[in-house]
């Protein structure tokens, strides 16, 4: 049975393109499938066009779920991302 | 990583502007790794396409894993196929994308800098006529 792992961050940025790629190049390293949850909107964490189509703004919660056998890591991992990407306005 | 070589990605625009503007995109996107070539406009610098400035882009772009064309409209595609249709010295994995032109440009490089094959950045950028932007 495959594991599988939650956690959610509220960003204090909008989520641009930019960090949108970067997210989707790291997610790319994972085994696990793996989604943004973003209000209404979902995600595939390794499609950027999917990332960047979620629109998720400043204030926003974001969730990330992951399932497979490195859920864990890359939820930590993404759950990063997205807090250095929008920290910065970058 | 940063060693293993990339599929290369030539943009055919009729706009040099656009062709570039959208490699310049891209790359960014692609953090630097992937090799986004333009080929917009003709070789006297109009709105139209060049066979030229295609194979160039091409030999540019090719870093020995394949290369993925993507056109932005109509004559384009014409430019492409003429090229196409010679068999000299065009990288020997090539794939010619049906896309959106700036998504596909973008999707496609993404798809490319974590390593996928020529088949992989193809699939990544047709699947951009799926992404909605609202």
């Amino acid at each position: 049975m495959p594991e599988s792992s939650e956690d959610l961050i509220t960003l204090s940025g909008d989520l641009h393109a930019r960090p949108a790629a970067a997210l989707a190049i790291a997610a790319a390293k994972f085994q696990s499938s793996i989604e943004l949850v973003a209000g209404d909107n979902h995600a595939d964490a390794k499609s950027v066009l999917s990332v960047m189509g979620i629109g998720a703004t400043n204030g926003q919660q974001v969730t990330v779920r992951a399932a497979g056998p490195d859920a864990a890591d890359a939820v930590a991992d993404i759950i990063a991302i997205l807090a250095a990407a929008t920290e910065v306005g970058a | 990583m940063s060693e293993q070589a990339r599929v290369g990605i030539v943009l055919v625009s009729h706009s040099a502007a656009l062709a570039s503007g959208a490699a310049e995109l891209a790359g960014q996107m692609g953090g630097g790794q992937v090799r986004v070539v333009p080929a917009g406009g003709t070789d006297d610098g109009r709105i139209g396409t060049s066979i030229n400035k295609v194979r160039q882009a091409l030999a540019d772009a090719d870093s020995g894993v394949g290369v993925l064309l993507l056109p932005d409209l109509g004559s384009s595609v014409l430019t492409i196929k003429a090229l196409l249709a010679e068999d000299d010295g065009l990288p020997d994995q090539l794939e010619v994308a049906d896309a959106p032109f700036v998504e596909g440009a973008v999707a496609a490089t993404v798809a490319a800098a974590v390593g996928g094959d020529v088949k992989a950045v193809l699939g990544a950028a047709q699947e951009a006529w799926h992404a909605r932007k609202l």
